[in-house]
């Protein structure tokens, strides 16, 4: 091996990496990026979560409870009257969890003893939300065991102030005096397959049609094709059709294929409307076709529009909702989610598989992915159109 | 005079700060064949790209074929044909399959198609290799191809941006020899190069530089303006020099005795001329060379008159 000559190409690579900004960026940009979305965005850790709580029993005791699981910082608990209001915001997404505290709280509070939990409370959770489930519901149950056992000791001094979960849903064991009932509105069993499954629909329509298109029409350009096509008659709506529809329908036939193996195979099939769940994900696949055709017609190298579209992948994986719940995330991050599609594509997909819903509760969600796709359609057009 | 086909005022187009191309003026007659010449960099490919319609011009007007290209750029694109620096065949299909591409995009199908084809098949000699991937095709083949497929429509303009580069000097005349064929048909041909001796094959030669022409007008007035015209080697026997030298100073050009014979410079060959040179080959047995002024020399004369380092 030649020293000389090898410091000679290491030189000339450097100043290739260094002279060219989009890959210094990359650089600096990338690890800042990850180390802040996993170190902050994405910790597991629970904080700041709404809680949804309908306290029945209106007693100091009741309060007190709350008040503990407000101060520890990882819920906010917010009032509701009717349980009908409570369930009702939990399945939109405006609360992660609720708690009842029934009417005779404060009065089973006083009888119970180190041996048996009397006093009851209910936590419900939208099972359809597994991660985020299982997270607070673990939370909850640890807060509120240290709080019953605080209270009952209170009440009966000798008592145990350590709490022993068990298995049964309560947070009992040991004494801590508070018995909690937990209810899922769905996905009962916390199963992650169905969470997971609806979930790698978007992850992997979002990645990989991005991917497809995003060398598409940057090869062209390189091989001069672009430039012959953009003199002939062939007008930029009927390019970007050309682009999309083939590969829309071999997408459209790839989530057919999800569908089934999903289903035969890992025995995970749409509570709702198969029909309803291909068409959405269809016109979604186009959405994100357009995504790709952006970045291919804005790219100079395929090289570029490759690197652009791991990029995009990113932020698509980390805050989607694809692995990691949005909803405890921090509030600004949330905001940045919304302006995924991705984001609204896999809320639909989980609540299609989970929830079982239909088009008319999906309404708000089809809108926005609706808006979206007019918004990158029409943004891809302007990017093939001819003149610059 | 004829009213030209290409018309362009005040053309202009500007990247930020970098002024690429600064107020053209062009007109191209019809059937003609127009050379736009240029070192690398000089604004050729701006130029084309903008009387095209696929880049839109900072400031001035463009015409083709009587349609304002700025205005209805999409409308223009059934008059002209064009071919970039880089053959715009599909890789991964067959010529054939790139033939019919091209001609569905201009509604051509069926019989229209193949007689249209089977001409330009039969002309550019392309028949051997119709099956064959547009990569496996060799230069010289893809470069016919690709004019073929630029005339597939039967445009009444053709644009060629920088056709001949990569092919060699044999394909290079034989390419030239096809362009000449669609100007005789009535096409008129813009073409840019930097191969400054195919300047003999057009009508009309544009050398632009640094975005701005610096010369506009015919082959033969460029050389009359540029170069010193025509140099003529008279080989003769010793003893015919002298008279020779007076018949040729009575036409009014000066002529000096080489080792060989006479030899004088004149501005252009008007037919008086020629007849008094073939009159003294004829009578002393000698033999005339004419060599023309290389359009190189003329490209370096309009450079170090325009004030740019040559």
């Amino acid at each position: 091996m030649n020293l000389r000559r090898l410091s000679t190409l290491m030189r000339r690579e450097i100043l290739a990496t260094f002279r060219d900004p989009f890959t210094v960026s990359i650089l600096i940009a990338v690890p800042l990026v990850a180390l802040l979305l996993f170190g902050q965005v994405l910790s597991t850790e629970v904080t700041g979560l709404n809680l949804g709580v309908l306290d029945a029993s209106g007693t100091s005791a009741s309060r007190r409870l709350v008040a503990e699981l407000a101060v520890t910082g990882t819920f906010k608990p917010l009032p509701y009257a009717t349980r009908d209001a409570l369930e009702h915001s939990l399945v939109s997404g405006a609360i992660s969890a609720a708690l009842i505290i029934p009417p005779d709280f404060d009065r089973d509070l006083d009888v119970a003893t180190g041996d048996v939990d009397r006093a009851e409370v209910q936590v419900i959770y939208d099972g359809g939300e597994a991660v985020l489930a299982g997270n607070a519901e673990g939370f909850l149950r640890s807060l509120i065991a240290a709080s019953g056992a605080n209270l009952v000791s209170q009440a009966l001094p000798a008592a145990p102030a350590v709490p022993q979960p068990n298995r049964r849903g309560t947070a009992s064991g040991g004494g801590s005096g508070i018995e909690m009932v937990v209810r899922s509105v769905f996905n009962p069993r916390l199963d992650g397959r169905p969470f997971m499954v609806a979930g790698t629909f978007g992850f992997v329509l979002s990645f990989l049609t991005v991917l497809i298109t995003a060398v598409s029409i940057v090869s062209e350009k390189l091989t001069g094709t672009f430039e012959q096509l953009q003199v002939t008659p062939a007008t930029p709506v009927e390019i970007l059709l050309a682009k999309i529809l083939p590969l829309g329908a071999v997408f459209a036939l790839d989530v057919l294929l999800m569908v089934l193996v999903a289903g035969f195979v890992m025995h995970v099939w749409a509570e709702g409307s198969t029909l309803f769940f291909l068409l959405v994900s269809s016109f979604y696949v186009l959405v994100s076709l357009a995504l790709g055709l952006i970045i291919s017609a804005t790219s100079q190298t395929a090289a570029e529009a490759v690197q652009k579209s791991v990029l995009f992948s990113i932020p698509l994986v980390q805050l989607s909702g694809f692995a990691f719940p949005i909803r405890s995330m921090p509030w600004p991050v949330q905001w940045v989610a919304e302006f995924f599609p991705a984001t609204h594509y896999i809320r639909v997909c989980r609540a299609i598989y989970l929830r079982g819903e239909g088009p008319i509760a999906l309404l708000p969600e089809l809108i926005l992915l609706a808006i979206f796709g007019v918004i990158l359609m029409a943004f891809a057009l302007r990017t093939i159109e001819a003149r610059q | 005079m004829m009213n030209p086909i290409i018309h362009a005022r005040g053309l202009t187009r500007r990247f930020g700060d970098f002024t690429a191309v600064d107020h053209l003026d062009i007109d191209v007659l019809p059937g003609s064949i127009f050379a736009f010449l240029g070192a690398n960099g000089s604004g050729k490919s701006t130029t084309i790209r903008m009387l095209i319609g696929i880049l839109r011009p900072t400031e001035g007007t463009i015409e083709v074929d009587g349609i304002d290209v700025i205005r209805r750029p999409r409308l223009v694109r059934d008059h002209i044909g064009y071919m970039g620096q880089r053959v715009s065949l599909y890789r991964g299909l067959s010529l054939r399959e790139n033939v019919e591409f091209y001609a569905g995009l201009y509604n051509l199908s069926g019989a229209e198609l193949e007689r249209r084809w089977g001409a330009l098949r039969e002309r550019f000699s392309l028949g051997e290799t119709e099956d064959e991937k547009a990569e496996d095709l060799p230069v010289g083949i893809r470069q016919r191809a690709g004019l073929a497929l630029s005339t597939l429509h039967q445009p009444r303009v053709l644009f060629l941006d920088e056709p001949t580069t990569g092919v060699d000097v044999h394909n290079r005349g034989l390419f030239w020899e096809l362009i000449q064929d669609e100007a005789k048909a009535g096409v008129t041909v813009f073409v840019t190069t930097h191969f400054l001796e195919e300047v003999e094959y057009c009508d009309w030669v544009c050398f632009i530089d640094a975005g701005r022409l610096i010369a506009n007008d015919e082959p033969e007035a460029l050389r009359r303006r540029y170069s010193a015209g025509y140099r003529i080697d008279i080989e003769l026997p010793p003893e015919a020099c002298d008279p020779a030298k007076a018949l040729i100073r009575a036409a009014g050009h000066p002529v000096e005795r080489t080792s060989i014979g006479l030899q004088l410079r004149v501005p252009e060959l008007g037919a008086g001329t020629l007849a008094t040179f073939e009159r003294i080959a004829a009578s002393h047995a000698g033999t005339i060379r004419i060599e023309q002024a290389p359009m190189t020399d003329v490209f370096r004369q309009v450079l170090a008159e325009s004030g740019r380092p040559t």
